[in-house]
């Protein structure tokens, strides 16, 4: 036990190494076309922990990013490639504009109700393309691609001609009821309730994937389809449900978004939270658990490449950059398949079993 | 209203507007055929075009010359493709995973690149870039209704469309196709006859980014001369749906590229006519998923006949 654990505590580490090397690898060429070098690597890497106001836009920053991050690990663990959690992200934050515009609810019942429509019509992006694979086995990576956008320009259309606010000077929707905002609860920044349903929704995911016999069922499908059969398990129905939860978690993440941060629905482009949390799950491993650091992590640089905008002439996007390089540095097997690599965790482990 | 929507779909300029509309996704479509070939399906087409897009329009204004930024967006695609090929195969990542690595990645650097050359993070409205030509054909342009037909469209239309016979024959008789389709059909086969995978998938990564910096070029210098955030708007995307649709083939991938153009256009001339853009805009987006669906009922049906 203790021997597996270090195991896994090896593989985090050259993790952790990959990871600095990237960020270096990309951070120092800016830092020395900078007047001050030193203090690009300071504010970069030190600037987010310096004052509490920045810890709770890292916190802020995550609450989207674990929760599509949860989404895109659930899918891709039962072996599929659905990239529709942006879209569902999406329409979970204009379904829950709707719902709080409409629905005459007030009192504590009003925000938790407009997350749950958000959620519902939020994993219609990710439910379809699952289902027309499943059904039909047209691949759900080149549909929900495309559907991305199909559901982009109709909730645009539903925006622009149903929740508009013709005095606003931009293409936004009608002020959200105040009953319908989530509580802000750090001063001096915009964390709110939502980052707790972030923290417990990953804690249960991860209970339910190791710890439940449905987390294994899904396991086993996502790792061999056809053995999965062999063992009786109705891994369509597996599948597609690993599909309409993860829609469900990315359509509640965007309704969250949206209600937790705004006062009225802007959105007319895909926001990238989607995306986002497709590296979340890479950089996790498809372990829920590791997806609240995954997230917590990506947002820290996100809120250093910020300060980098605020103070220094370095525009933010490097940011992104660093992400890219970072989702490809972990995925290599070249790295972490390396057979030096892997003769190392092999003693490591094996000693167990002698002993 | 029905009437009006005949009229203006029968119109003969719409002929143009198709070809105008299809030409980049005909582009990209065809350089992700060519990767799918080789069995490393391009998801990173629309970060090849979004960076040929601003390269292109950087290039051009640099030097003051158009075709320079072409080049340049043809070579940038390509490094980019060659750039993937290196992270597949040399570091062993998944192919999907590099795509949507180059897309990020794309999307923060031509921000970053658009800011570093003009100061503004939106429009690269400040740079004095060129537009690309159309051709008109000598003599063909004066037939009568074959002329304005054939003649007089943009130089990467008739480049996009050359290119299907191109590819078709590149794909099916030459050496190349042969190692491209045989390290996509099985990579260890191809291996035991002295084909290396690694340097086929580079080749055609590189010639799928050539296709891809062409499509990007297309869109900031083929019509206007301007790159803004953005300005692919998901049709990499579509091009890979396209290529899909198309069922491996360079003639099947055309005959996609123009039922989506064909498609856009329609979108385009109704939205004229005032019904809602948003949903015009949704048609180029569905219309992949459709086909997408039939063809697999259809292929599972077939699958279902024969068991």
């Amino acid at each position: 036990m203790m021997r597996s654990i270090l195991a896994g505590l090896t593989e985090f580490a050259l993790t952790l190494v990959v990871v600095a090397a990237v960020i270096l690898a990309v951070l120092v060429p800016v830092a020395l076309s900078q007047p001050d070098a030193g203090e690009v690597l300071r504010l970069f890497l030190l600037g987010p922990f310096g004052t509490m106001r920045h810890v709770g836009n890292i916190l802020e920053l995550a609450t989207p990013t674990m929760l599509t991050g949860l989404a895109a690990t659930l899918i891709f663990r039962a072996g599929s490639f659905n990239l529709g959690i942006e879209g569902s992200f999406f329409v979970g934050g204009i379904a829950a504009t709707a719902a709080a515009l409409l629905l005459p609810l007030t009192g504590f019942i009003a925000a938790p109700t407009a997350i749950i429509v958000g959620a519902l019509f939020g994993s219609l992006a990710c439910m379809v393309p699952g289902y027309l694979k499943v059904r039909f086995g047209a691949s759900e990576m080149v549909n929900s691609l495309v559907l991305n956008f199909a559901f982009l320009y109709a909730g645009v259309f539903i925006l622009n001609y149903f929740l508009r606010d013709p005095n606003a000077g931009a293409l936004m929707s009608y002020r959200l009821p105040a009953d319908f905002g989530l509580d802000r609860i750090m001063q001096g920044t915009r964390l709110h309730t939502g980052v707790i349903v972030a923290f417990a929704a990953c804690i249960i995911g991860g209970i339910w994937l190791y710890g439940t016999r449905g987390g294994l069922n899904l396991r086993i499908v996502g790792l061999g389809p056809g053995f999965a059969q062999h063992l009786g398990l109705n891994t369509s129905a597996l599948i597609m449900r690993a599909q309409i939860a993860g829609g469900l978690i990315a359509g509640m993440a965007g309704a969250i978004e949206v209600l937790g941060l705004y006062n009225r629905f802007s959105w007319v482009a895909l926001p990238g939270h989607g995306w986002t949390g497709i590296t979340v799950a890479i950089l996790a491993r498809e372990n829920p658990f590791l997806v609240i650091p995954a997230a917590l992590f990506l947002a820290y640089l996100q809120v250093g490449g910020d300060m980098l905008a605020r103070n220094l002439a370095v525009p933010s996007e490097v940011v992104g950059l660093v992400t890219a390089a970072i989702m490809l540095a972990v995925t290599a097997t070249a790295i972490f398949r390396h057979p030096a690599f892997l003769r190392l965790i092999r003693d490591i482990k094996g000693e167990e079993q002698a002993a | 209203m029905i009437e009006a929507i005949w009229n203006n779909l029968t119109d003969p300029a719409l002929f143009a507007t198709v070809l105008r509309v299809m030409t980049p996704l005909l582009l990209a479509a065809l350089g992700v055929l060519i990767s799918d070939r080789a069995g490393v399906l391009n998801i990173g087409m629309e970060g090849m075009m979004l960076s040929g897009a601003l390269v292109g329009v950087l290039a051009s204004a640099w030097t003051g010359i158009p075709f320079v930024g072409l080049l340049a967006a043809i070579a940038c695609g390509a490094l980019l493709g060659a750039l993937m090929a290196g992270a597949i195969n040399g570091l062993g990542t998944h192919f999907i995973i590099t795509g949507i690595a180059l897309n990020l990645a794309a999307a923060s650097a031509t921000t970053l690149g658009l800011y570093l050359a003009t100061g503004d993070k939106g429009m690269s409205g400040a740079l004095q870039s060129g537009v690309l030509p159309s051709l008109h054909i000598p003599l063909v342009r004066d037939m009568p209704i074959l002329g304005p037909m054939l003649s007089g469209h943009h130089m990467l239309t008739y480049a996009a469309i050359l290119s299907v016979p191109v590819v078709s024959i590149m794909l099916a008789r030459t050496p190349f196709g042969l190692h491209i389709r045989a390290v996509g059909a099985d990579a260890k086969a191809a291996a035991t006859a002295g084909v290396s995978r690694n340097r086929t998938q580079l080749y055609a990564l590189m010639l799928s980014g050539v296709f891809g910096g062409a499509a990007g070029a297309y869109l900031s210098m083929g019509y206007v001369s301007w790159f803004a955030q953005n300005m692919t708007a998901g049709r990499g995307f579509i091009a890979i749906a396209a290529e899909v649709m198309g069922m491996g083939t360079a003639w099947g991938t055309f005959a996609a590229a123009a039922v989506l153009g064909i498609a856009e256009t329609t979108a385009i001339t109704m939205q004229a006519l005032g019904l809602p853009n948003e949903l015009m805009q949704m048609i180029p987006y569905i219309v992949p998923v459709i086909v997408l669906t039939v063809y697999a009922a259809r292929r599972q049906a077939k699958a279902r006949a024969h068991s």
